[in-house]
């Protein structure tokens, strides 16, 4: 008995560690699917091209992946509005951003996918850090430290995010961008504009994600499926649009997630998400925080 | 044309296709082959969904796959015939769409297509837990080497696909011209107005992905017969997901003719890229088609050519009618070449031809009535030439290339603007 409730408050320790790693992989999703409607399948893409700079800076010269991901930031907010710009001029502006818009992003997705098997094999990367390695213990309880970083950086960026959308103009103008783009043009902001930045810092989030998901496990091209079903049941299950909402849906989805791949073993542990979202989907669409 | 017509005609079609591959006898044109029929089929059944409502299906491989694993199962468990597995493969999979769109499709178009794509991860976890049919191992199938009636057994499973081909062909265009298929175009074009005005959208949309599920799992039945050893890798593969998407895009999706000119466009890209560099190029080739298409041409090499006779005024058609007419005259002067080295016989029919051939070009650019009919009958008797030739073991590219060149310019001929033309030309006359 006491082995067991051992590994159950394991599991769920485990799982919330893990949890606080799916916000920060879905914080992005929120503000893109949730909040500007744009479906970015491609985000899990974005994520592992943030892990693979963050392997190649960490085999070249040592830095901490963690430090590279918040180099690379502002490479990826231009990187995000660019892409933004193409899906505006080409798919939004002409109403066509159903069928194409999603077509396209998958696109995005698949070509990234490939030009990374092309350039550096189906091979696992991995970085090296002080913190992969040893863990905590405090009674039966085992917090490591591989788990636990990404946990902290993640919930340190929900944090920043959120005191952006809460606090400064252009934040607040995106959260109204999702309300009224009328009244938003008519006090003389471009929603456009808006939706730029707001996609930009939507993927700008993908760099930080992508040094963590390469330091919690390694990482090949094709790891980032696994990540479209997690991030969108995430997005659905905690409220669309709700930041809040998007943690405490990637907590619940760590620990379902830890407790399958403890009880049941870890290849049932993919099929969770999408029990997930179909769940969500049937019985409250809206999600925990919807609105 | 009536829906009989076109079946009948799709069938001529399908058996010249089949006898045409019996004569190059090569095992490998029905390898290869076989791969672009059941990407026919996959685009088609795809775009009855995408194209025709407007919602997107990521999952085409799991549709594809539950065809393909539940005759895996079947084998197993009781042999039948490959048609009765490709019925079961279909039942199971149209069952399948059905309850991803009942759950999914009563919201935002969106959370379908996420489903979707998240269904292909789900199975695959499904599929490899199980270990009755083979797990993440794989199975075997051992399939005969020959079937009575048709012989070697990869051709059995070309005429199957052939087949299918054609029953998805048809399916997809008689759609598109029955009531259903305007119940279709109106949710894609406005899904609330539509639903404002008494179209029942739900139903409808649920009617379109249970046949488009059907037809991809009917496609996916014969598969482990064809591969031999099934993995979940292999039919869950990305591939099949990218190209039912890509296929339909480039060729465009309002009508039958977009999804199979892209499935047999980039089929035999895929094929001749496969052999010739290597198979993550073609992807990525696939890839970069797709994305460049949904931005510069929304509505594939259809709607490029659409727009072209739309914007091709009479200065166009012209210089088209030229290039036409120089064809036929170099042809015709080529051979009154060839037929002067052959025979008495064959040399004065080649010569006859010739000489047809350099009045037909005169007729067609003076802008005569009868050099546009000679036109028009020297390029649909050049389709039946070039299969006796093919017959008489002519060199197969260049033969395809004849008759594909032979159907392009009699279909212009024929085209109602380029027949007023002429007849423009003679009421001015008079």
């Amino acid at each position: 008995m006491g082995l067991s409730f051992d590994l159950l408050i394991n599991a769920l320790i485990a799982g919330i560690l893990l949890g606080g790693f799916y916000a920060a992989v879905t914080l992005g999703v929120s503000i893109s699917f949730g909040i500007l409607d744009i479906v970015n399948i491609a985000h899990p893409a974005f994520i592992i091209l943030g892990s693979y700079i963050a392997y190649i800076v960490n085999t070249r010269l040592g830095i901490d992946p963690i430090v590279i991901s918040i180099v690379m930031l502002p490479v990826f907010y231009l990187l995000g509005a660019g892409v933004y710009q193409v899906y505006y001029e080409s798919f939004e502006r002409r109403g066509q951003e159903s069928l194409r818009g999603l077509s396209f992003f998958f696109g995005l997705l698949f070509v990234t996918e490939v030009m990374l098997i092309l350039v550096f094999g189906v091979d696992y990367r991995y970085v090296e850090a002080w913190y992969i390695g040893p863990s905590w213990r405090l009674g039966v309880m085992d917090f490591p430290l591989r788990m636990l970083v990404p946990c902290l950086a993640a919930l340190a960026m929900f944090a920043a995010l959120q005191l952006y959308l809460s606090y400064t103009f252009i934040g607040r103008a995106i959260s109204a961008v999702a309300q009224d783009q009328l009244a938003l043009r008519l006090m003389g902001a471009s929603p456009t504009r808006i939706k730029r930045i707001a996609f930009g810092i939507s993927i700008a989030t993908t760099a930080v994600a992508g040094a963590l998901l390469i330091i919690i496990q390694p990482v090949e091209p094709s790891v980032g499926r696994e990540y479209i079903g997690r991030v969108f049941a995430i997005c659905v299950l905690g409220g669309l649009g709700s930041l809040p909402g998007t943690v405490i849906g990637a907590m619940l989805l760590g620990i379902l997630e830890s407790f399958t791949a403890t009880f049941y073993g870890p290849s049932w542990a993919p099929a969770v998400a999408f029990g997930v979202l179909l769940l969500t989907l049937a019985f409250r669409p809206a999600g925990l925080l919807g609105r | 044309m009536r829906t009989r017509v076109f079946l009948l005609i799709s069938i001529a079609v399908a058996a010249a296709v089949f006898f045409a591959a019996r004569l190059v006898n090569n095992d490998y044109v029905f390898f290869a082959g076989y791969t672009v029929l059941q990407f026919i089929v996959l685009a088609t059944a795809w775009n009855i969904l995408g194209g025709y409502t407007g919602y997107v299906n990521f999952g085409s491989a799991a549709f594809f796959a539950l065809g393909a694993y539940s005759t895996v199962f079947l084998h197993k468990f009781y042999p039948m015939p490959i048609p009765m597995l490709i019925a079961i493969g279909g039942i199971v999979s149209g069952i399948v769409g059905l309850g991803t769109g009942y759950l999914t499709l009563r919201l935002r178009g969106a959370f379908f297509a996420i489903a979707t794509l998240a269904l292909a991860v789900v199975l695959q976890t499904l599929v490899v837990n199980w270990d009755y049919v083979g797990g993440s191992r794989g199975a075997y199938i051992i399939r005969p080497n020959e079937i009575a009636l048709i012989g070697p057994y990869v051709q059995y499973l070309f005429l199957l696909m052939l087949a299918l081909a054609v029953i998805a062909l048809a399916i997809a265009r008689g759609i598109e011209r029955s009531q259903l298929g305007y119940g279709f175009a109106t949710i894609r074009d406005d899904e609330l107005a539509a639903e404002a005005s008494g179209v029942p959208t739900l139903r409808l949309k649920l009617i379109a992905t249970t046949i488009s599920g059907a037809l991809m799992g009917m496609a996916g039945a014969p598969f482990p017969y064809y591969i031999g050893y099934l993995q979940p890798s292999s039919a869950f593969g990305l591939e099949y997901a990218v190209n039912s998407i890509a296929m339909p895009m480039i060729g465009g999706t309002t009508s039958w003719v977009g999804p199979l000119i892209g499935a047999i466009l980039l089929g035999l890209l895929q094929q001749l890229a496969t052999v010739t560099i290597s198979s993550a190029v073609n992807l990525l080739i696939v890839g970069l088609m797709l994305v460049a298409f949904v931005i510069v041409a929304p509505n594939g090499i259809v709607g490029l050519v659409q727009e072209f006779l739309r914007r091709a005024g009479v200065h166009t058609r012209s210089i088209a009618i030229i290039v036409i007419a120089a064809y036929l005259f170099l042809g015709g002067i080529g051979g009154i070449i060839w037929s002067l080295k052959l025979t008495l016989g064959s040399g004065l029919v080649v010569f006859i031809l010739a000489a047809l051939c350099i009045a037909a070009a005169y007729g067609l650019l003076v802008l005569e009535t009868w050099g546009l009919w000679l036109g028009i009958f020297l390029f649909a008797i050049s389709i039946p030439i070039a299969l006796a030739e093919l017959l008489m073991g002519g060199v197969s590219t260049m033969v395809m290339l004849q008759i594909a060149i032979g159907i392009v310019v009699a279909w212009f001929l024929l085209r109602a603007d380029v027949k007023l033309l002429y007849r423009q030309q003679k009421v001015a006359a008079s």
